[in-house]
């Protein structure tokens, strides 16, 4: 007897597997990818340690969404202190990227910004202030405790 | 069926050809050249298309980052400049005033303490924490986070974000 060389390969066992990957697959999916902005927050007393404070941005924010911005630690004769009054919709956004754009072309070396929100300023407010910063080249972005 | 070899294949009928239509393509080909009733249905365009959705699904969905567990309570801030999650960190957690470290509550006071044993459980030189507040929640429910972080020596804190883009 010739033993018969075709072979029934048999689709559907496979199209029930597939269609069941696809269901674990669209159950198990991540489609909200979480991201995170990083700080490095301040140990203690630094003052010691380094011999030379860097350039840097202090911004104050309130709850109306005024922020006030002060130089610290810059070597040059400009006016250290500003204030950005809030708008409408809060922060006004647009001023605050424009003056920090301004600030970095004046200042290359100023990559450290420290936020000192106030205690009924809005988190996601702070949040939005960080992103902005980190945009902008600014590296070093730290929170400042209340008080 | 008609039994083959490979001296010839060209008069008979592959199975495999038969097996793509699930209906009836066999009894189409018969003598009779009865109309078949049943539908025509091409496996094999139907297995590629699902074979593609199965590798986009894995490339897509599954690679990237780390899964996040955020509640619905809790509606994370935008931002365009955040980084992806790269490795497995703690994760603190402020709902209404109450913060949860790794999912198990934690009184405010408290806070230094359980920081300082994380901080010493992970026994790393650079302990980062992940932060997963409400965009809508004040600044002040932050803060004992931040004094307790700064107080147990925790340097790196991450704030969860959604990216914007």
């Amino acid at each position: 007897m010739k033993k018969e060389l075709n072979f029934e390969l048999n689709i559907l066992p496979i199209l029930d597997i597939l269609s069941v990957m696809i269901c674990f697959l669209l159950l198990t999916a991540v489609w909200v990818q979480v991201n995170s902005l990083d700080t490095k927050q301040a140990l203690g007393d630094n003052t010691i340690s380094q011999k030379e404070n860097p350039p840097s941005l202090w911004i104050g924010v309130e709850r109306n969404g005024t922020l006030k911005l002060s130089l610290r630690d810059v070597k040059a004769n400009v006016p250290t202190e500003s204030t950005l009054s809030g708008n409408r919709e809060g922060v006004n956004w647009t001023a605050l990227s424009q003056k920090i754009q301004g600030l970095k072309k004046q200042f290359p070396n100023l990559n450290t910004v420290i936020i000192r929100p106030e205690a009924k300023a809005n988190y996601g407010v702070v949040i939005r202030l960080m992103d902005q910063l980190k945009q902008n080249q600014m590296t070093d972005v730290g929170l400042s405790p209340l008080g | 069926m008609k039994l083959t070899n490979f001296a010839q294949t060209t008069t008979t009928r592959s199975p495999l050809t038969e097996a793509q239509f699930l209906g009836g393509m066999a009894k189409s080909s018969d003598k009779t050249h009865k109309k078949s009733l049943e539908v025509l249905l091409p496996l094999t365009s139907l297995i590629d298309a699902f074979s593609i959705i199965v590798i986009y699904l894995l490339i897509g969905t599954q690679g990237g980052g780390l899964e996040a567990d955020i509640p619905t309570q809790i509606s994370l801030p935008t931002a365009e400049a955040g980084v992806t999650i790269e490795s497995e960190t703690p994760t603190i957690r402020i709902v209404k005033g109450s913060y949860f470290i790794n999912d198990k509550k934690v009184a405010a006071a408290d806070l230094v303490r359980n920081l300082a044993n994380l901080k010493k459980d992970m026994s790393k030189d650079s302990v980062e924490i992940l932060i997963q507040a409400d965009q809508a929640m004040d600044y002040a429910d932050l803060d004992p986070l931040l004094r307790a972080g700064s107080a147990a020596g925790i340097q790196k804190l991450k704030f969860a974000v959604v990216p914007s883009k």
